[in-house]
């Protein structure tokens, strides 16, 4: 309990950590949804692994000195982000084509640009222990040195993506849910698909130079799986995935300070506790019911 | 969209015009040429791959044609209003929406973007059901419902939408012979009342010939086109 109020006090020196980690657990999941229902959780894997080797670029180009910045550290994230950015716009804006064109073995190119992709990652830092050692802190999720210009990025960038599907959750559920009805219906498909592609890549970019590619993942896909035998309307399911999401980051930041433990990790496995569980459940109520 | 609204004869809702229909360039039907009526119910009747659905999906404007022109009337100087029923089976369940939530997609079309559909058009969407015999089951889990249930869904949807011609791709493929009849009936009911031009298929003529007023026979790369005086 002094642990949580430690944290939770105005004064805790992590707190832009601990509040961005909130901000992530609380937005992704609503993405997340999207993910799932639409059946691109593979998606949902690469695209912080692409997101990534934008990272890893950005920062293997400043350390060769291909790239020059005047102010350190701040300017090195700015280029981080920059490259996270460009790299899964670039990978999503590619997909909606794709998909747009109907080619076959779409999950295959997904797999293999993430297989390529850390590849990439792996082959930029080899000889460069500088922009190795922060692409690697970045990827085990370590998000204790989060600034406070990074929450304001993260809240800001979380903050219109949420908007935006909000304000268009209409054409986005009608087009990913029956496009034949959308097409008849005369709406622009392939237009309000890339404009969901390109709010999944901005906001897997922001949460990616935050937290890293694997608290990303674990919190735009697992919220999701966990509550979604429990929910009967869309409202309920998103919902439900969000308060999750926020719930996790905060019991996860406080059990990972209080053991002395990297907090995504402990954030993803806490996640998948609790999406055991919620399957589990569910699984035993319907055979309860089934045998009644 | 491919097929494109010009002005037909007003007794006609649709004409191709020596069309090819199929998917990816690869023709199932060719060298069609038909005029399809304004306030028929029309079967579309066909072994299974004979090209029943690529042709409806055709004129829904979801496929484009191969070759040839696909021409649609106007209503009120404006594209017709298509109320399309698709195969309930091409529906994911994993997603959690209600019956009421499916039917009230079918008033989408009539709002511009980022306009949530209000308390007008909720209401519409359940007077709808309330018509297609949806009304006790809205507010259930789509993908629990059974199939003809699913079906009286997806119909009251279609109706949402305020269709000048409803379409629909097998609404009693796989439903049991009781609602088979009870959707048949809301559909000659619905022509009959609402002169509602309604092309649906089907792969049963007996059945279709006892509701329909028009039947287009799809087989061997060819149609043809017979209406019925007076339905059974």
């Amino acid at each position: 309990m002094n642990v949580l109020i430690e944290v939770i006090s105005p004064e805790f020196l992590l707190r832009d950590a601990f509040y961005t980690s909130i901000v992530v657990g609380l937005a992704c999941p609503v993405i997340g949804v999207f993910l799932v229902l639409r059946r691109m959780v593979f998606m949902g894997v690469a695209l912080p692994q692409i997101s990534s080797t934008g990272v890893a670029l950005a920062l293997s180009l400043h350390s060769f000195g291909h790239i020059h910045l005047e102010h350190g550290a701040f300017e090195t994230h700015s280029l981080a982000f920059v490259g996270s950015l460009v790299f899964s716009i670039l990978a999503v804006t590619v997909l909606a084509f794709l998909e747009r064109r109907r080619v076959a073995w779409n999950e295959a190119r997904v797999g293999a640009l993430y297989v390529l992709s850390i590849a990439a990652s792996l082959l930029l830092l080899a000889k460069c222990p500088t922009a190795e050692r922060g692409w690697l802190n970045l990827f085990k999720g370590e998000i204790i040195a989060i600034s406070n210009s990074d929450l304001k990025i993260t809240f800001g960038a979380f903050a219109g993506v949420l908007f935006l599907l909000w304000l268009f959750r209409k054409e986005i559920i009608l087009v990913s849910y029956d496009r034949e009805l959308a097409m008849t219906l005369r709406k622009q498909v392939f237009g309000w698909d890339l404009l969901l592609y390109l709010l999944i890549g901005l906001a897997i970019s922001v949460a990616v130079i935050a937290v890293g590619p694997l608290v990303t993942f674990g919190f735009l896909l697992l919220p999701p799986l966990a509550v979604r035998p429990f929910a009967g309307t869309m409202r309920q399911f998103v919902v439900a995935a969000s308060v999750l999401g926020g719930l996790t980051a905060v019991v996860g930041f406080v059990l990972a300070y209080h053991w002395d433990l990297p907090v995504g990790p402990t954030d993803v496995a806490l996640l998948g506790a609790v999406c055991v569980l919620g399957n589990g459940a569910h699984w035993l109520r319907s055979r309860a019911f089934s045998s009644s | 969209m491919s097929a494109k609204p010009l002005t037909i004869p007003s007794s006609t809702w649709a004409r191709l015009r020596d069309v090819a229909v199929g998917y990816e360039g690869n023709a199932v039907l060719r060298a069609l040429t038909l005029e399809l009526p304004c306030r028929s119910f029309t079967a579309m009747v066909g072994d299974n791959g004979s090209g029943k659905t690529t042709l409806l999906k055709t004129l829904a404007g979801i496929l484009p044609p191969v070759s040839g022109r696909v021409e649609l009337s106007e209503v009120n100087n404006a594209p017709p209003v298509l109320g399309y029923v698709p195969q309930r089976g091409g529906l994911d369940s994993l997603w959690p929406l209600s019956a009421f939530e499916v039917a009230l997609m079918g008033t989408y079309g009539r709002l511009g973007p980022g306009r949530g559909a209000g308390e007008p058009q909720r209401q519409f969407a359940r007077e709808c059901l309330a018509q297609s015999g949806a009304a006790d089951f809205e507010h259930k889990a789509f993908s629990v419902l059974s199939g003809g249930q699913k079906q009286r869904v997806l119909i009251a949807r279609a109706l949402a939408t305020q269709p000048d011609v409803l379409l629909l791709d097998e609404p009693t493929a796989g439903i049991d012979p009781e609602t088979t009849i009870a959707v048949m009936e809301m559909l000659s009911r619905l022509h009959r009342e609402n002169q509602l031009t309604i092309l649906m298929v089907n792969h049963d003529l007996p059945l279709a010939r006892k509701h329909a007023t028009a039947v287009l026979q799809v087989g061997d790369g060819k149609v043809s086109f017979e209406e019925i005086s007076a339905p059974a």
